[in-house]
């Protein structure tokens, strides 16, 4: 295993590695309930909504 | 020697990323058997975001960033290719495989970027282009299987690339350059059958190159024999590919012996327990060997030791495999014989139960032939993967409702993919002008809007509107017959059909051999279409 995401026959000027997106409880959750939209399975994805409740 | 950065651009975003893209890796090893200095990026496994793709661009000082891949892969690609020219401006932007490949000259224009398309087969136009770039030179259209930026201005489409036929003697695709360990085993799993869904180090391989039949949905990336040049009215080049009466074909395929040496490579360096054949059609290549390709391939199996043996336990040693097969071109014995070498499931194309939809499809094969292959299947013990669409241009209430009895009656449980006119498919070429009016004439739309074909984009129904066939689709998966029968009686109302009338809106003339003839089918589509706007002006129902 290497972070490495560029793989070849040679080695390149500069390394990049993989930035390790730490997986959210929150991004584990939506994409689990994704899977099993429907019946009486519904949620809101947060990252799409905007809401400011102090807003009159 | 050039310095090549190879760009695995994302696909299918919904799913986990599952296939290591096989013509980039074949090209890799390619190039490198050159002698060139080569990099991968697979941006689709990593899925790192376009932070990482500009780290990869400023990373060393390219030559060359090649890029490609299936239709899907448009946006992607430009966006790819939009970065590379901000971070790597030095470096010559290569773009090939089936996206560039249908429609060279629209994919030069909307990606600016592209300095050069490789048209069909890259094999040897690649390393031609890498060369070129080596030796300083940027005289693209003298190479073959090229579309180029003329130095004034406008595309230069060279001659086109002959297929290769010696393909044993292509190396082994450099999978050793993707993340195998860190994404495509953990992403082993195919749920077609048992085994696949026990399979925990998968590599696919690609042994064969073309399909015999027609099927006028079905594009083959030009590297099936399936794509022509012609000069378009302007006297320019361009490419064509299956028109109803002119389809061309070239069968070619791997030996035996370069099958089992690939396997024994991937087996011994990668330790896996799986393979996924990617070719098109198994079926067309064993009848084309005169029956005995796929009889030595799995013999190739026994000799290898990889014919899977069972374990008390319920495992297993040795290599399961799957691929793709066809109702009218497969065999009993046939299927026997891979059983034994350790097939596990086979994908078949059924796509309608319906006769008078399947004589339409271009597909060789009839209710019949589908009915007896899924029971041949079954009994040689492998697990037929029965594919349905709807959707195609003659559907009808009838047919939808024989797919139901026949899901019904066979326990096929299925969500049909909408028939969808990709790019370089007969359908495309025929439904052009009705694809494009239903993205306001906006093209580059369209190829934006096609995923999966799970997904409803452009309809090329000459009965049902995108709403209708979601909701009928929706229907059929409740084998909900109920519901079906009251749309059916709105349906004729709003169609002026009466009771006892053939569903359709296609006369009995215009099924079969009609819908084989593109002329005769874009007239009745500009009819149909005169027709509606005289509809909506007096306010009669109309659905298209
Ligand atoms: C693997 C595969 C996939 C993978 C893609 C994986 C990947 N990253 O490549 C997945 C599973 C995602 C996929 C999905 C679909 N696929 Co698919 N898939 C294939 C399959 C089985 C193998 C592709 C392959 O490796 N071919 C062999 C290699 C050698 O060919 P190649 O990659 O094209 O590369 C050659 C050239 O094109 C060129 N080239 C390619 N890339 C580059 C890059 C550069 C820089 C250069 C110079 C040249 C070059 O050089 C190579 C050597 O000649 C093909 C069938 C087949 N046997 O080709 C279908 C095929 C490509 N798929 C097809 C279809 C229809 C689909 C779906 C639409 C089906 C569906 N379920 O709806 C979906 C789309 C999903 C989505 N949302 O995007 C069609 C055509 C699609 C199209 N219009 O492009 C094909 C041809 C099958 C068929 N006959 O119907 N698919
Ligand atoms: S049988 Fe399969 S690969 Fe061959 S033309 Fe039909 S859909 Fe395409």
């Amino acid at each position: 295993m290497s972070n490495d995401v560029l793989r070849g026959n040679f080695q390149t000027r500069d390394k990049v590695e993989i930035k390790q997106s730490e997986e959210t409880l929150e991004d584990r959750f939506e994409m689990e309930a994704k899977k099993r939209l429907g019946g009486s399975i519904a949620f809101v994805s947060k990252k799409k909504v905007m809401w400011d409740t102090d807003k009159k | 020697m050039a310095k090549i950065l190879l760009i695995n651009p994302t696909v299918r975003e919904e799913d986990v990323p599952r296939h290591v893209p096989y013509g980039i890796a074949l090209l890799a090893a390619i190039a490198m058997e050159k002698g060139h200095l080569v990099q991968v990026y697979d941006e689709n496994a990593w899925r790192q975001g376009d932070e990482t793709t500009k780290a990869v661009c400023v990373a060393d000082d390219w030559d060359i960033i090649g890029y490609g891949g299936i239709t899907t892969t448009y946006a992607s690609v430009k966006r790819i290719a939009r970065i590379a020219r901000e971070y790597a401006p030095q470096a010559v932007q290569v773009m090939g495989g089936g996206l560039l490949t249908s429609l060279p000259r629209e994919m030069m224009s909307w990606i600016p970027q592209v300095d050069v398309g490789c048209v069909g087969e890259g094999f040897i136009t690649f390393p031609e282009i890498c060369d070129m770039v080596d030796r300083g030179g940027r005289e693209f259209w003298d190479i073959k299987g090229t579309v180029s930026r003329k130095p004034g201005g406008g595309l230069i489409m060279s001659q086109m690339r002959p297929l290769m036929h010696d393909l044993d003697s292509l190396p082994f695709p450099a999978w050793e350059l993707f993340p195998l360990e860190e994404v495509y085993f953990k992403n082993s799993q195919v749920l077609f059958s048992e085994e696949g869904m026990l399979a925990s180090r998968r590599l696919d391989i690609n042994t064969s190159y073309g399909c015999s039949l027609i099927c006028r949905f079905c594009y083959h990336l030009g590297i099936a024999g399936d794509m022509r040049y012609e000069e378009d009215e302007n006297g320019d080049l361009n490419v064509a590919f299956d028109q109803p009466g002119t389809y061309t074909r070239s069968i070619r395929y791997h030996s035996p012996e370069y099958v089992g040496a690939l396997v024994k490579h991937a087996y011994d360096k990668f330790n896996i327990n799986f393979i996924g054949f990617l070719d098109e059609n198994l079926m067309t290549m064993d009848k084309f060997s005169g029956r005995t390709w796929m009889n030595d391939i799995c013999n190739q199996w026994h000799d290898l030791g990889f014919a899977p043996k069972a374990n008390d336990d319920g495992t297993w040693t040795g290599i399961h495999w799957a691929g793709t097969s066809h109702a009218t071109l497969c065999t009993k014995e046939v299927l026997k014989t891979m059983r034994e070498a350790g097939c596990s499931h086979l994908v078949y194309g059924y796509e309608s139960f319906a006769p008078h939809v399947l004589k339409t499809i271009g597909k060789g094969a009839t209710r019949e032939s589908n009915l007896r292959s899924f029971f041949w299947t079954l009994e040689a013990g492998i697990r037929p993967v029965p594919n349905q669409i709807i959707g195609f241009p003659n559907e009808d209430f009838d047919s939808i409702r024989m797919n139901m009895h026949a899901w019904d009656d066979l326990g096929i449980q299925v969500k049909p993919h909408f028939a969808t006119p990709y790019p370089g498919s007969e359908w495309f070429t025929t439904y052009r002008e009705r694809i494009s009016g239903q993205y306001d004439g906006d093209m580059e739309r369209f190829i934006l809007d096609l995923g999966d074909a799970s997904s409803i984009s452009a309809v090329i129904s000459h009965n049902f509107n995108a709403v209708e066939l979601l909701g009928l689709r929706e229907a059929m998966l409740q084998l909900n017959y109920r519901r079906i029968d009251e749309y059916e009686q709105i349906w004729r109302k709003n169609h002026q059909i009466p009771d006892g009338a053939p569903s359709t809106l296609l006369s009995e003339n215009m099924t079969g051999a009609f819908l084989r003839d593109a002329d005769k089918v874009k007239s009745a589509i500009k009819d149909s279409e005169r027709q509606d706007a005289v509809a909506e002006t007096t306010g009669a129902a109309s659905t298209h």
